[in-house]
Parts: C-alpha cells; sequence; structure tokens
C-alpha cells in the first residue's frame, strides 16, 4: 500500500499554521486541541484552537459513559462547531487524546474529522508558535445522531466476539498483555483486579504505529505490521482494546482511516472492565492463546 | 515559620476565587517554581513515582531547617508534558519545605478538592495526584527510619 487509505484524514502542521495565521479564509474550519494533561493547553495551544478534555468534556461525571447526545451537542455549540465544520483534533501523546476525541466525535456522527499529524510534539520541534489567549469562538448550531455503534464495542458484545473466534487487537504495554504488570499501586481507578488479555487478543502495542516525531508511520509500515505481521484482515469485523478505550481510539483510527479496515469497533470498557468483572476468560503469558510457547506467536492465533 | 497547614490554607485561598482556567494557569506558576532534584539524583529508580504515567521522581529528605529542627524538603524532576504534576508537586514542596514529618502526614486527600482542582481535572486525574500526596507521605515515613 503506497498511500494511507484516506489520505485527507490527516493534516500538516503546515496546513493549520496557514488556517491559524488566517482564520478568516477558513471560516468552517475549528482546531481542537485534547491532552493528556490539561495545563499543556493553558500553557500554549495552537493560536484559535479550542480545547476539549476527554474527562471532563466528553465523559459522563456519573455514569461510566460517554456524555450524552444533548450534552454532546452543546458541546459542540460552545466551541464554535456546526454540523458542516471541519474539525481538526490534535494534542500531546502522538495524538491519544486527539484520536479519543475524534472517534467520540464520529459516534455522535460528526461527518469532517482530521488530525493534524504530529501533534504538538510535531508543531513545537518545528518551532511553531503558541498563544495563551482565549478563545471564545462564536457560536455553532449543532444535531447530533444517536451513538453510531458499529464503531463501539460494549463488554458483552466482545464477549461473543471471542468466543467466536474473531480478531481481537490489544495495543496495550508488552508487560499489561502478559500479565506481568496487574494494576499500579495507589492507583486503584485505573488498576483491574486481573492481569493478562483476553484469550485470542493478538498484541500489537499502539506505540508501533506512530514516528518519534509523533507522526504516523508510513502506509507501507502499517501494512506490514497490522496485515502483514498482525495477520489482521481488512473486511473481518476486529475490535481493539487497551485500558481505558483511549490508545485503542489511535489504534482505531489507524486502521480504520490509513489502512482502510471497513468494521473495527474500539472496546472502550477495556481492561478497566474486563480485567475487574466476573467469569471474563483472561489468558496470561506472551501468546494470544496464553499457551507457554508458540512458534507463530507474532501471527497471533485467531 | 509557619505549619503545613496555615500554608496549605493560604495556598487554598489563592485558588479560591479562581476560574477553571485560571486555577490550571496558577499551577503553572508554581511548575516553574519546582525545586530541581540534585545532579546524578534524576531518574533513579528509588525515587520513581511508578504511580504516574509520565516519568516522576521525588526525593523526600529529611533534614535541619532555618531553625535547626529536623524538616521535610522536597526536590522533583518532572516531565516537561505534564505541567499539571509539576505544579502539583510544587504546591507541596512550597507548603512542606522545613516543617516536621507530623505534619506533612497530616495532610490528607480533601486537599485536591480544597483546591478546587478535582473539577476542573476529573477524577482519573485527581486519583492521579492523590496517589503523589500518599507517594510523599511513604517517603516520609521512609526518611524517619533512617
Amino acid at each position: 500500500m503506497a498511500s494511507y487509505a484516506n489520505e485527507d484524514v490527516l493534516v500538516s502542521t503546515e496546513w493549520v499554521a496557514s488556517v491559524a495565521a488566517n482564520p478568516e479564509a477558513h471560516p468552517n474550519v475549528r482546531i481542537v486541541e485534547s491532552d493528556e494533561d490539561r495545563a499543556l493547553y493553558t500553557q500554549g495551544h495552537v493560536p484559535g484552537a479550542v480545547e476539549i478534555d476527554w474527562q471532563v468534556d466528553l465523559q459522563d461525571a456519573t455514569w461510566r459513559d460517554y456524555i450524552d447526545r444533548a450534552a454532546f451537542e452543546d458541546l459542540c455549540r460552545r466551541k464554535g462547531i456546526s454540523n458542516d465544520t471541519t474539525v481538526v483534533f490534535y494534542g500531546d501523546k502522538s495524538n491519544w487524546w486527539a484520536c479519543y476525541a475524534f472517534w467520540t466525535f464520529k459516534l455522535y456522527g460528526h461527518a469532517d474529522c482530521r488530525i493534524m499529524n504530529g501533534g504538538r510534539k510535531k508543531w513545537a520541534l518545528e518551532g511553531r508558535p503558541w498563544s495563551t489567549d482565549r478563545v471564545d469562538p462564536p457560536q455553532g448550531t449543532y444535531t447530533a445522531t444517536e451513538q453510531d455503534m458499529s464503531i463501539r464495542a460494549l463488554r458483552d458484545e466482545v464477549l461473543k466476539h471471542q468466543k467466536a473466534g474473531k480478531p481481537l487487537v490489544d495495543v496495550r504495554s508488552p508487560e499489561e498483555y502478559s500479565g506481568e504488570r496487574l494494576h499500579m499501586p495507589d492507583y486503584p481507578n485505573e488498576g483491574s483486579l486481573r492481569g493478562g488479555h483476553i484469550p485470542g487478543a493478538i498484541s500489537i502495542p499502539w506505540p508501533l504505529s506512530v514516528n518519534e516525531d509523533g507522526t504516523f508511520k508510513s502506509a507501507k509500515d502499517l501494512e506490514k505490521l497490522y496485515v502483514k505481521e498482525g495477520k489482521l484482515r481488512r473486511r473481518a469485523a476486529t475490535v481493539a482494546y487497551c485500558r481505558i478505550g483511549e490508545r485503542s481510539s489511535l489504534t482505531w483510527f489507524v486502521l480504520t482511516y490509513l489502512l482502510g479496515f471497513s468494521n473495527v469497533k474500539n472496546y472502550d470498557g477495556s481492561w478497566l472492565e474486563w480485567g475487574n468483572a466476573v467469569r471474563m476468560p483472561i489468558v496470561k503469558g506472551t501468546t494470544p492463546d496464553g499457551s507457554p510457547t508458540a512458534p507463530d506467536a507474532a501471527s497471533g492465533s485467531v | 515559620m509557619s505549619t503545613v497547614a496555615e500554608r496549605l490554607d493560604e495556598i487554598v485561598d489563592d485558588f479560591a476565587d479562581l476560574d477553571g482556567r485560571e486555577k490550571l494557569e496558577m499551577l503553572l506558576e508554581y511548575a516553574a517554581m519546582l525545586p530541581p532534584l540534585p545532579p546524578g539524583h534524576a531518574g533513579l529508580d528509588e525515587n520513581r513515582v511508578h504511580e504516574c504515567q509520565s516519568p516522576v521522581f521525588i526525593q523526600v529528605e529529611l533534614r535541619p531547617s532555618e531553625d535547626g529542627q529536623p524538616g521535610i524538603y522536597l526536590q522533583a524532576e518532572v516531565a516537561e508534558e505534564a505541567p499539571t504534576v509539576r505544579g502539583f508537586v510544587a504546591v507541596l514542596a512550597k507548603a512542606f519545605a522545613g516543617r516536621p514529618a507530623d505534619e506533612v502526614l497530616a495532610v490528607n486527600d480533601t486537599l485536591l478538592d480544597r483546591l478546587g482542582l478535582s473539577e476542573v481535572l476529573g477524577m482519573l486525574r485527581t486519583r492521579g495526584l492523590r496517589a503523589i500526596i500518599e507517594y510523599v507521605k511513604r517517603g516520609v515515613v521512609r526518611s524517619l527510619a533512617h
């Protein structure tokens, strides 16, 4: 594969800089920063960018779920986003949270979402300007759809998927996959009672998808990683998961938009749900089925 | 010299009337004042706060303070990409500097609510910062045992 399945979904820092320098010429573009550390946006953001925070803005504070449709519509209006706005996401950590926000926007049916390739890191490496100005965009008009469950997998569905032997990708670190790292001490909200992985899941840690400068690897490299070595198939129903569904939204993005997979879901409950729920099947070790040694470990047994 | 509780009350007052954005700006001001680790101490696993995803190293030291009594001092190395953590550790470093161990051990995790940071940062990040308070307290207990 010589190029990404959707070339347009990635925009360059250069293009974003031209939008930021001349926003009047791009009234239909809204730049959105989403970070692991919120204070980064406060410290300096792309001029004109608004912030959408994954915890405070996108997640419901009471239920363990995303904000509902009405709250999403309200959020978009406040951030100056209308249904026809081109929303360009970027952030820290090689765009983890940007991809998470992108996924949430797709969940509510937003048509035109992009990612600024390289995120904060590349913007900084290129010495581009940061702004500390408060951004107060004109209100948008917004009507969201119901959640698009074709990109979101809930626990029972993942269990059926697993029992049917369908492809699962675990994008956490090798130590989390093997079960060596059970949970982080004094971090109960992000820990699990059990360690290991979902039986049959292959391990492709998310950082393998990105370069040092925060940009995505080339189409050729991604194809090699996920299709040639990982043996994932473009048309097969595939589920990606991590610990809380954030890193796996990056993998979901790579598979769906860069490699052109047609049916990938993000299991946002991820290990925090699976490793704490009763009677969920779990295996430990470095192989998909938990066997002590497997000659085809790298290719997976799914 | 004011006590840890008095200093924290003052800091809480400073944060009190700020909106979310201003609270983060205040935290960034603290972040810039974080006392650095002495050379050679950065990156040491014994100082690493494993609860944090970004590299965070905190050294808890018990040494004579200005009034000659043993006092707690924090020095830390926090990744540039984690300014919230930098700022919060700096708040603790300022509040604790030179005060006796029992005053530090008496600090509880309602501090984050009192600073109004819980609603600005969300539940998971707040948990991460609570873990730092606990980490520092464990360090204080260790330093007393030495």
